[in-house]
């Protein structure tokens, strides 16, 4: 039985590792709340690396302006034609900002546009149940960034599966704390993260 | 000289006793099972036929004999059982008639298509064509050769040396669900979505937490009325161990994953008993042998009535059984999602055959009749020579010395006698 790890895609624009406690905090998740046997700690794999094809689900964020390099826009198309799962995090939620353009930009190059993901989609029901779509993080309150609730996440999908999920919601700024400051939260907040995980066991 | 009157009488009596005797053993012969005319016939077919509509009109012959330069269709083998059934002493000769033979069977694949299986003497060359035409020609190697054909229409017919051999499309397979129960992982999840690639329905009951499952489909399903195969993904699936037996001995397939033998309410269905995980044998994916750079856990012990399906370096990695009416398949690989994503370019496409392979040797084979069959199957004219008319053998001895000059001789003895006798008389003055 292989075990889950989670995984950080490093890309050589911008700042892949912009939300280095983000990984710990989801892996302290999954093993809090599900069976699934988990790694302790988190791989980082180079987008242009082969290595990518050895981690079925892979996190990407960052605050700047991406670009892939063309060995990694051919990795990734690689990577998600035979069936990697991409979670891309805008960590600026700043809907004009420019992670968000040039990310967009750049999976719409590798791939295809993303395309708005409804709220009833079973990636909200997966393992805990968000009946109103993405779970609303802290930083879209407090007025930073674009000052906007994102309502919906993003998605490109293939044979009925979420292939890329793209979301402006700053879940890299939300989740991004040690776990062991969990236990001050009256809610958990890095709950999604499970769903995500639990998506891309097994759909 | 003449004879005395006495003796003269006494020789005409003894040329009219002779020539009623005589008479009386044609009468006697006639009413007895008749002596006839040996029929030798060389096939080519139509001489046959020919000669069956000879043979069949009175009057019958008693014995005949084919020498055959290729086995005799099927309605002249028909025709010479029925000859035979009447009595007819039906024997048969031909050293060279080609072995051929063809099997087809419908695909256990969504996409449909069938896999023919065909023999003819070794390194014949031979051709496969359907009613619309010629498929492929064929270099047949010893044994059985097998062909898949993603589709054909109306019977394959396989020619080799001149002979024949055709099959009917088998019956059309009904679309059942494919179930895969255990933990959520990459291998169950790269599994189902290969499955799904390639037409199969594929229902899931993953397990993630202690009492908490993702569900896809109808997964409890486990009858033959929906569901082909089950796929014990892992050791997990043992929380099912009496529901899958039960569908199992009821006709379905199983196919028990990875360490899913490993479970002890599992283990009776396995085929073997399942051994410590073996590493991979190689770092890299290799086009020609991917499946050496999988670990696998190694069927142990085989049982008598399971077979192997694959090896490698003397470890067996995968067999199968029949237990009950159903089929077990027991796979050892619990990593193959590492082949399709990491493998080289046709990996995705090779996992999903891979799959789909693994599901035909297990799969619950519900069949719907096809609505009409061509009449001129004729899957091994050899074969069937054999089995219609029993083994070759030489012309029969005793039919060759029968022939139909006997009957004119008699005839011209009993007119011989008569004309004597009459002559005999009328010579010495009487009527």
């Amino acid at each position: 039985m292989t075990t889950f790890t989670f995984a950080t895609a490093q890309y050589d624009s911008g700042d892949w590792d912009s939300a280095p406690l983000v990984p710990p905090n989801i892996i302290d998740t999954i093993a809090r709340y599900t069976e699934i046997e988990v790694t302790p700690t988190g791989a980082i794999v180079p987008l242009a690396s082969p290595d990518l094809l050895r981690y079925p689900l892979v996190y990407l964020t960052g605050h700047l302006p991406v670009r892939f390099s063309d060995a990694e826009r051919r990795q990734l198309r690689e990577y998600l034609d035979r069936g990697g799962m991409l979670f891309v995090d805008d960590h600026n939620h700043d809907v004009d900002g420019v992670f968000h353009r040039t990310a967009t930009e750049e999976i719409t190059r590798t791939i295809a546009e993303p395309k708005l993901l409804p709220n009833n989609h079973s990636l909200y029901s997966a393992f805990f149940k968000f009946p109103d779509g993405p779970p609303t993080t802290s930083h879209e309150l407090n007025g930073w960034g674009d000052n906007l609730v994102h309502k919906n996440l993003f998605a490109v999908m293939r044979e009925g599966r979420i292939s890329v999920l793209y979301s402006s919601k700053d879940y890299s700024s939300e989740w991004g704390y040690h776990p062991d400051t969990k236990r001050f939260q009256s809610v958990d907040n890095t709950k999604f993260a499970v769903n995500i995980v639990v998506y891309a066991l097994t759909a | 000289m003449r004879l005395p009157p006495d003796a003269r009488r006494r020789f005409e009596l003894g040329l009219r006793a002779a020539a009623l005797v005589l008479l009386a053993w044609m009468i006697a012969r006639s009413a007895a099972p008749r002596d006839s005319a040996t029929v030798h016939e060389r096939t080519d077919s139509r001489a046959l036929n020919a000669a069956l509509a000879a043979w069949t009109l009175a009057p019958e012959p008693t014995s005949v004999h084919v020498t055959a330069a290729f086995a005799p269709a099927a309605r002249e083998r028909e025709w010479l059982r029925a000859l035979s059934h009447a009595g007819v002493h039906v024997s048969w000769s031909g050293d060279s008639i080609p072995a051929t033979a063809i099997e087809v069977a419908a695909r256990s694949d969504p996409a449909g298509g069938v896999r023919a299986y065909v023999s003819a003497p070794a390194g014949t060359r031979a051709t496969l064509s359907d009613a619309v035409g010629l498929i492929d020609t064929l270099s047949i190697a010893a044994g059985a050769n097998a062909l898949s054909l993603p589709m054909n229409a109306g019977a394959l017919d396989l020619l080799a040396h001149e002979q024949h051999a055709r099959a009917l499309a088998p019956d059309s397979l009904l679309s059942r669900q494919i179930v895969v129960l255990g933990r959520a992982g990459w291998e169950g999840k790269f599994a189902m979505a290969a499955l799904e690639e390639r037409g199969w329905k594929v229902s899931s009951r993953l397990r993630v937490g202690p009492n908490v499952f993702v569900s896809q489909g109808t997964p409890l399903a486990l009858d033959t009325a929906h569901t082909a195969v089950v796929v014990a993904i892992d050791s997990s699936a043992a929380q099912y161990a009496n529901a899958i037996a039960s569908f199992e001995r009821s006709g379905g397939g199983v196919v028990l994953a990875g360490d899913a033998p490993l479970a002890a309410a599992l283990r009776t269905l396995a085929p073997g008993r399942s051994g410590p995980r073996v590493a991979a044998a190689s770092l890299s994916f290799a086009s020609n042998a991917p499946r050496r750079a999988l670990g696998f856990f190694p069927v142990l012990a085989l049982s008598n009535d399971a077979v192997p399906l694959e090896g490698r370096d003397g470890h067996i990695i995968a067999a199968a059984r029949r237990l009950g009416a159903g089929r077990v398949v027991q796979l050892g690989y619990d990593e193959t999602w590492r082949w399709r994503l990491a493998g080289t370019g046709d990996a995705p496409a090779a996992h999903r055959d891979f799959w789909s392979s693994v599901i035909a040797a297990a799969a619950y084979r519900a069949t719907a009749p096809v609505a009409s069959a061509a009449p001129n199957a004729d899957a091994a004219p050899l074969a069937s020579l054999y089995a219609d008319l029993g083994a070759p053998s030489a012309p029969s001895a005793v039919a060759m010395h029968i022939t139909a000059g006997l009957r004119w001789w008699m005839f011209a003895a009993l007119a011989l006698l008569l004309l004597a006798e009459w002559t005999s008389r009328r010579l010495r003055g009487a009527r």
